[in-house]
C-alpha cells in the first residue's frame, strides 16, 4: 500500500501552526543584552579560572545561559568559556564541583556536555575524554533525570 | 510498615487504562486494544465478566463514577461512550457528541458526576453534560489558549474548575462552568467570577517537558503536575489575578513520572518510566521525595510474584527480556549463555536493577501507566493505591 500520504505535514495546512519558539518564553534581556552579558561573564570566567576558582567560574557561566534563536555569537562565547573551565579542571575535583551545583545549573551543564559531544572534532578545544568524565560524574549525582531534562528542553544552548 | 503489594497479571501486553467500581469488586481496564474488559474480583484474583465493544480504536482512558455507577470511556476513534448498567446486568452504551477531529486522550467524571471532561489531540477539552430534552450527552469546548494535545485532566472539588496538562509543556486551570447544571461556585484561591473558559492559571513545566498528568489536592487549593522533564511541580495560587504564592519543583534523578495522585493535602504518589511508585511530601515551602514503595536497591523480602492468571515469562510488555540479554551478551562479549553475568545490578542512578534472568527488580516490569487511590482511611487520607503498567500487571500497594 502506498504510504506517501503519511509524509504530508498536515500541520502546515492549519492556520494555527505551533512553532518551536512558541514552546518557550523569550529571553527578557533581548539579543543585544544577551550578547553583552555573555561577553561579561566570559571575561569574568577567564579571571576566575586563572585564579583557580573553578567552582565560582562554573556558577557564573551557568547562570542565565543564552538560549533560543538569533543569539549564536553569545552561545559561542559561552560555550568556549565553559569548555575552558571543563578543560582546566583536575579530574579528581569534578565530583565535588558537580555536587556543589544547584539543580538548574546541573541541567545546564549537562546540556553543554551534550552540545560539546555533538560538535566533537569541530573545535580543537573540545576533548571527548574530558566531556565523558564530566558526563559520568554528573550522571552519578543528577541521575538519568538530568539527561531527560536536557532532551526535553526547548531552550537550546 | 508496608506489606507486600497485591499483584495480578491481567494481560500479556500493556494496560492503557483502568478504573475500579465504587465497591472495588469490579475493575474496568483495557488491554491495549478497542475493548473494555470488566473483571470481577474472586478469592484468588480477577475473572473476566464482560467485554464492552463499541470503540473502533485503542481506548485511552476509563472513568468510573463512584456514586452513580456509570462508566465513561474514550478512545483514539474520537468518541466517548457512557455505559450504564441495566437491571439485567448488561452494560448499555450511549454515544457522546464530542465534535473533535483528533483522538480523545483522557476522560474524567466531575465530583458531582453530572459532567465529565474529555481531553483530545484537537487542542480541545470537551466538557460534556446530559441534555434531558434530547436524551443525549452534549459537549462544550474549551479551546483557548491550548496550543497542543491535552494529555490529562483533573477536576477541582467544586465541580467547576478543571486542570489540564498539555503537550505544549503547560498545565492550565480553566473554568468549566455549565449554566443550568452548576450553581455559582464559592470564590476560591483560583478566582471569584468564573464564566466558562476563564483561564485561572497557566504554569510552565521547568524544563519544557510535556505535561503527563495533573492533579488537584483534596482541598483543591494546590495543583501538582508531572512532566516529561523528570520533574514534579506543585503550585499554590495566591488569588485571582495575582502570581502564585509558591511554585515548588522537584527534579527527579530517575526517569519521568507519567501519573500522579494526591494522598493527603501534604503528600502525593507518582509513578512512571522508572517502574516504581514513589512518595513525596511537602507544602507551600517545599516538597521532597520521601521513599519509593518498591525500591529495587533495598534488601527486601517481597518478591515480584504475580498471582492470578499465570502467563509465560518474557511477555511482550517487558522492558528487558531474557532473549534481549542473551543477544546482548553474544554481541558484546561473544558469550552464548546469559547465565554468567546477567544482572547489571542497578548501577546507574535512577535505572531499576535487573536480576540474572533479565527481570527488573521492581514489581512492575515496564512503565507504570496509571496510579490512583484505591482505598481511603477513616480520616480521609488514602490508605491504598493501585498501579497498572505496560507489563500488563495490576498492583495494589499500602502507603
Amino acid at each position: 500500500m502506498d504510504g506517501a500520504f503519511r509524509k504530508i505535514n498536515i500541520d502546515l495546512l492549519e492556520e494555527d501552526v505551533l512553532l518551536p519558539s512558541d514552546l518557550y518564553d523569550p529571553d527578557p534581556r533581548g539579543v543585544e543584552g544577551v550578547l553583552a552579558d555573555a561577553k561579561n561573564r566570559s571575561g569574568e570566567v577567564r579571571g576566575l579560572v586563572s585564579k583557580g576558582d573553578i567552582a565560582s567560574a562554573l556558577n557564573v557561566i551557568l547562570t542565565d545561559c543564552p538560549y533560543g534563536e538569533d543569539v549564536d555569537e553569545a552561545k559561542d562565547i559561552t560555550t568556549s568559556a565553559l569548555l575552558l573551565i571543563l578543560n582546566s579542571t583536575r579530574s579528581t575535583d569534578i565530583s565535588n564541583l558537580v555536587k556543589g551545583l544547584s539543580g538548574d545549573h546541573q541541567d545546564r551543564l549537562m546540556a553543554y556536555l551534550y552540545k560539546g559531544m555533538a560538535n566533537l572534532g569541530e573545535k580543537s578545544e573540545i576533548s571527548g575524554s574530558v566531556l565523558l568524565s564530566w558526563h559520568e560524574k554528573l550522571t552519578e549525582v543528577a541521575g538519568v533525570g538530568c539527561i531527560v531534562r536536557v532532551m526535553t528542553d526547548r531552550r537550546i544552548v | 510498615m508496608s506489606v507486600a503489594p497485591e499483584v495480578h497479571q491481567l494481560s500479556i501486553g500493556p494496560l492503557t487504562a483502568a478504573a475500579f467500581s465504587p465497591d472495588r469488586s469490579q475493575l474496568a481496564t483495557c488491554a491495549n486494544n478497542n475493548d473494555v474488559l470488566i473483571y470481577n474480583k474472586t478469592q484468588d484474583g480477577w475473572d473476566l465478566s464482560a467485554t464492552l465493544s463499541e470503540h473502533d480504536k485503542l481506548i485511552t482512558a476509563i472513568s468510573w463514577a463512584p456514586r452513580t455507577n456509570r462508566i465513561v470511556t474514550c478512545s483514539q476513534d474520537r468518541n466517548a461512550y457512557v455505559w450504564t448498567r441495566e437491571p439485567s446486568g448488561e452494560w448499555k452504551p450511549a454515544l457522546v457528541l464530542l465534535r473533535i477531529n483528533r483522538a480523545a486522550t483522557c476522560v474524567k467524571w466531575s465530583p458531582n458526576e453530572d459532567k465529565f471532561a474529555v481531553g483530545s489531540g484537537a487542542r480541545t477539552i470537551a466538557v460534556c453534560s446530559f441534555d434531558e430534552e434530547n436524551n443525549w450527552w452534549v459537549s462544550k469546548h474549551l479551546k483557548k489558549p491550548l496550543r497542543s494535545t491535552v494529555l490529562s485532566i483533573d477536576w477541582h472539588p467544586n465541580n467547576v474548575l478543571i486542570a489540564a496538562g498539555s503537550a505544549d509543556a503547560k498545565a492550565r486551570v480553566f473554568s468549566a462552568f455549565i449554566k443550568g447544571i452548576d450553581a455559582k461556585p464559592q470564590p476560591s484561591a483560583w478566582g471569584e467570577k468564573l464564566p466558562f473558559n476563564t483561564v485561572c492559571g497557566e504554569f510552565n513545566s521547568p524544563n519544557g517537558g510535556w505535561v503527563h498528568d495533573v492533579a488537584f489536592s483534596p482541598s483543591g487549593d494546590a495543583l501538582a503536575f508531572a512532566s516529561h522533564d523528570a520533574s514534579i511541580t506543585v503550585v499554590y495560587p495566591a488569588g485571582p489575578g495575582e502570581p502564585p504564592a509558591a511554585i515548588q519543583t522537584i527534579r527527579s534523578i530517575s526517569l519521568p513520572y507519567v501519573s500522579l495522585s494526591f494522598l493527603t493535602e501534604t503528600s502525593l504518589v507518582a509513578a512512571g518510566h522508572d517502574c516504581q511508585p514513589v512518595l513525596f511530601q511537602g507544602g507551600a515551602d517545599g516538597w521532597v521525595m520521601t521513599k519509593s514503595l518498591d525500591d529495587p536497591n533495598a534488601t527486601k523480602s517481597l518478591t515480584p510474584q504475580a498471582t492470578g492468571a499465570a502467563r509465560a515469562e518474557g511477555s511482550v510488555g517487558r522492558l528487558n527480556t531474557v532473549a534481549f540479554n542473551r543477544f546482548k551478551q553474544a554481541d558484546t562479549r561473544g558469550q552464548s549463555s546469559s547465565s554468567s553475568s546477567g544482572g547489571s545490578g542497578g548501577g546507574l542512578s535512577g535505572a531499576p536493577g535487573q536480576t540474572a534472568t533479565g527481570e527488573l527488580k521492581t514489581v512492575h516490569q515496564n512503565t507504570i501507566t496509571h496510579v490512583d487511590a484505591y482505598e481511603w482511611k477513616n480520616d480521609g487520607a488514602v490508605g491504598k493505591i493501585f498501579t497498572i503498567g505496560k507489563d500488563g500487571r495490576l498492583a495494589v500497594w499500602n502507603v
